[in-house]
């Protein structure tokens, strides 16, 4: 990827923009542990960024920084060019940014469209009483989200599960589901940990697809942990490599491959 | 509502039954199709317009009479248009299966040279571009759906809607162009060119005049008095000629009511919620019904299981004989209203068969068991026997006549004959015009005075004039001691087990049969959970001893009742083998209809083949196998080979 601070189109024809998000020299610390330690990295519009690392290297840690789940003891979140305040949660979310879990946290009782409506929540307009009644304005404006909540569900190919309790779902369409109601949020910047994490090698292929065409479609900012190399390798177009809570490196997937730190980090040196 | 058969004036176009259609059915619907969770609807009128449109777009893009155009893509309204405009432009249109793989795709087209092809999405606009460089005929691709699409090069690819725009903002000149060209169309124009499946050798192009397929979907509709108040569920292969009939040829022509699924997946839950009136499917699907019915019923309660078990029972004896208006006792009668109340009526409606008025099979001998399940349930379920070349129908069962056994009498205008050496031949307004580019193929199965060769051998009887297949023609063949092999005929037999789902026999020109078996994964599967049978893998469970015990018992079953029959006793299954991997027609085992090709695999196969005659009790054998998105991977396994009982009968010690 081009080192420049303009917008440009890729390769094959996306239009990646300036930055959207930026780290600057964060620090998180439980404790006397360390869990990242100076990192520094940004996030451009439109491109797809993957976080890699080994176990414990601080991978989730940072998606929950961004995220505003871990507030930083050190260093700045800048966002949109504004230096964003500690925030919660769910302050975020209303910023536009949205994510899925490492360990899928959908709520297994109701079904999967249930589940992908809870993703409108925060545009929903009418208090809890006229949702309660469910008349008038309130039924109004469900329709209109169930609508974009079905074109997510067709989207993601899920529509033979649309009444299907996710608790009796399969894990990989589990993790469908999951991604379906970041998408019914309409993020700006999607968060994906470990995406593909227990899945078989197709389930594997059809997950990728899916966020080449979220980042195609609906032209979503993706930043995306993954333990799985060739599947980075083939998203990404920038990494960041996370080793104990510290930067290994940063650059196209090709740059990063060939880096000496990251080759002992992943294979181990000979001492 | 329209009578079923419209004879008052004679039209000799889809595209003037579609217009006939705007003007009488104009507010009813005439298409559905579930999307965003939602049955969307369109009116015979909206269809016209809608089609007047694309077709309009597709004259934009200079279409020609005459030209080819290929359609693939899973059932939606809008390919159904699209090969409506096609046929309104004066051009052919030529459905393609979507499951073909790229390689497959390219024969036919190729073949019947395209210059257009609309696709219903990215996986399928892929494929085409993957072979585009060998296809010089080829200029544009319409795609409906364009998911994935947006950054392809647009220069020769065009989204539906932008071509229905086009065709809207068309000059007046153009409006009449069309115009005169729907008015050039007759009975002897083609109406469709549908490639036969290729069990044997390469697909041969079949061309229908609108004199086939229009005749043929009166004198189907009005055979069973199908109307415009009747609905479908489309779910079955665009490239197949039943769906042709099915839901477009009876559909224009009677104004049935077409309903298209939401997805491949969802076909099941979809059929429930239309509940069509008129309804065809394949013998396997609705064996895979019976199948998950029986494995739930398992599941369930004692309570639940005993009423089942109770009202199932009665139906075996009376269902039938009620739907066929026997006289049935009083007492059996009450019984069975009861039963109808408590068990049959939830089943049917579970099945999504609740309304079904009119159901068919065909393509495969049905097992009589699943036959008499559904109808004993009060569903008319009927088989009838046909192919690509007939526009489907050379025999059907009338109400009342309707058995597991046969397939019934000639249809409405149809006329049969046997020929010396068993062959089935029929002549009919529905048979076909050539093979395209293949005038050899066409003398071969059609002579001078229009009788068709149907390539199988069978009988008819005496008495009930109903006609009986016995297997492919080609494939009853001779054991070497003379007697007759008549693979098809023990195959089915097998297949007739819930626990086997394909086999092949071998055995012409040898001395005795021997046998492949492909169990079903479904059944199989539930009854190791069942008796504590542990597996990780299909070939793991395909070679377990007890499986292995199950399936020899299964093949002693066959061999008893073979027995009986003194001229196919010759047939008894002496050695077989499970096979380690599910025959597949992306490895070319199976065509896509699913049929197998037994010489392929006997090549495939050969060193099973072998084994099973030499006399060898396992064999150690290495599989290539072909992966969904075409890569390729091999498999090895030893399998081991079991020896049938068989029993000696007079004729086959005499034919020694």
């Amino acid at each position: 990827m081009k080192d420049t601070k303009e917008s440009f189109v890729t390769e094959d024809g996306r239009h990646i923009g300036s930055v959207i998000m930026e780290m600057r020299n964060i620090t998180l610390r439980f404790g006397g542990v360390v869990a990242i330690t100076n990192a520094s990295f940004d996030i451009r519009e439109g491109e797809i960024r993957a976080i890699i690392g080994p176990n414990g290297a601080g991978k989730s840690s940072m998606l929950n920084v961004i995220n505003g789940f871990y507030h930083p003891q050190e260093g700045e979140i800048w966002f949109r060019g504004k230096k964003r305040p500690s925030l919660r949660p769910y302050e975020i979310a209303e910023q536009g940014i949205a994510r899925t879990f490492q360990n899928i946290a959908l709520f297994k009782g109701m079904t999967t469209v249930e589940n992908v409506m809870t993703g409108r929540q925060l545009m929903l307009k009418k208090n809890f009483l006229w949702q309660l009644l469910r008349i008038g304005p309130a039924l109004d404006e469900e329709v209109v989200h169930r609508r974009r909540c079905e074109e997510i569900i067709d989207f993601l190919e899920i529509q033979a599960i649309r009444n299907s309790p996710v608790g009796s779902l399969p894990y990989g369409l589990q993790k469908r589901v999951e991604l379906a109601r970041a998408l019914a949020m309409e993020p700006k910047l999607l968060l994906l940990d470990e995406p593909m994490a227990g899945m078989n090698v197709e389930e594997k292929e059809d997950m990728s697809r899916f966020i080449l065409d979220v980042n195609d479609q609906y032209g979503t900012t993706i930043a995306l942990i993954e333990h799985d190399m060739s599947v980075v390798m083939d998203l990404a177009d920038r990494v960041v490599v996370l080793d104990y809570g510290k930067m290994l490196a940063d650059g196209t997937p090709d740059e990063v491959q060939k880096n000496q730190a990251v080759i002992d980090a992943y294979l181990g040196v000979e001492h | 509502m329209l009578p079923s058969v419209d004879m008052d004036s004679i039209i000799e176009s889809i595209p003037l039954y579609i217009r006939r259609n705007a003007k009488k059915l104009s507010e009813q619907p005439a298409f559905r199709e579930k999307e965003f969770g939602v049955w969307q609807t369109w009116t015979w009128a909206e269809v016209d317009v809608h089609v007047t449109e694309l077709a309009l777009g597709l004259l934009s893009l200079d279409a020609k009479e005459g030209d080819y155009v290929a359609v693939i893509g899973r059932n939606r309204p809008h390919l159904y248009w699209a090969m409506m405009a096609v046929q309104m432009v004066g051009a052919v249109p030529v459905p393609l299966y979507q499951d073909a793989v790229a390689e497959e795709m390219k024969y036919v087209l190729e073949h019947c040279g395209a210059r257009f092809v609309v696709a219903d999405d990215q996986e399928q606009v892929d494929k085409v571009l993957e072979i585009k460089t060998s296809l010089p005929n080829l200029e544009h691709m319409i795609y409906v759906d364009g998911g994935g699409m947006r950054k392809y090069d647009h220069s020769k690819l065009h989204a539906y809607g932008v071509l229905q725009d086009a065709g809207r903002s068309a000059s007046q000149k153009t409006r009449q162009e069309l115009e005169s060209r729907i008015d050039r169309l007759n009975y002897d124009s083609v109406c469709v060119m549908l490639y036969t499946s290729g069990t044997t050798g390469k697909p041969k192009g079949v061309v229908l005049s609108n004199r086939n397929i229009i005749i043929s979907s009166i004198n189907s509709c009005s055979f069973d008095n199908l109307n415009s108040s009747d609905e479908i569920l489309s779910y079955l292969p665009l490239a197949w000629v039943g769906d042709f009939i099915f839901s477009f040829g009876q559909s224009v022509v009677g104004g049935l009511r077409i309903n298209c699924p939401e997805s491949r997946e969802t076909v099941l839950a979809d059929l429930r919620e239309i509940g069509p009136s008129y309804y065809f499917a394949p013998p396997r699907i609705y064996e895979s019904m019976l199948t998950s019915v029986v494995l739930r019923i398992e599941d369930t309660g004692r309570l639940k299981k005993w009423l089942y078990n109770y009202f199932m029972g009665h139906a075996t004896m009376v269902g039938s004989a009620i739907l066929d208006g026997k006289s049935v006792g009083a007492w059996a009668r009450l019984k069975y209203g009861l039963g109808e109340f408590l068990i049959y009526a939830p089943l049917k409606n579970a099945l999504g068969l609740s309304r079904v008025r009119v159901g068919y099979t065909a393509g495969e001998a049905i097992g009589p068991e699943i036959f008499d399940f559904f109808r004993s349930l009060g569903i008319n379920l009927k088989q009838l026997y046909g192919q690509t070349e007939a526009s489907v129908f050379v025999t059907v069962q009338p109400d009342g006549e309707v058995r597991s056994d046969t397939v019934g009498v000639p249809a409405p205008d149809v006329e049969i004959k046997i020929g010396d050496n068993g062959e089935v031949y029929y002549r009919s307004p529905g048979a076909f015009v050539e093979y395209y580019k293949n005038p050899k193929s066409t003398l071969e199965a059609k002579d001078a005075d229009g009788w068709v060769a149907t390539g199988d051998a069978g009988f008819i009887e005496d008495d009930t004039g109903h006609l009986r297949i016995i297997d492919r023609a080609k494939d009853v063949g001779k054991l070497s001691s003379g007697a007759m092999f008549a693979p098809k005929y023990v195959e089915n037999k097998l297949k007739f087990f819930p626990n086997i789902l394909e086999a092949v026999l071998f055995g012409a020109n040898q001395e005795h049969c021997v046998a492949f078996i492909n169990i079903d994964l479904n059944a199989v599967g539930n009854w190791a959970e069942r008796n504590n049978i542990a597996y990780s893998s299909y070939q793991e469970l395909s070679g377990h001893p007890k499986v292995l015990d199950m399936v020899q018992n299964h093949v002693e079953t066959v061999n008893h009742s073979i027995s009986e029959d003194a001229m196919l006793a010759g047939c008894q299954i002496h050695r077989f083998i499970v096979l380690h991997k599910e025959l597949d027609a992306d490895d070319g085992e199976m065509t896509r209809t699913r049929k197998v090709r037994r010489k392929i695999i006997g090549e495939k196969f050969d060193d099973l083949v072998a084994a099973l005659y030499d006399g060898s009790t396992d064999v150690y054998t290495e599989t290539e196998v072909t992966y969904e998105d075409g890569r390729k991977g091999k498999i090895s396994a030893t399998l081991e080979i079991r020896d049938a009982a068989f029993i000696q009968t007079p004729s086959a010690v005499a034919a020694e």
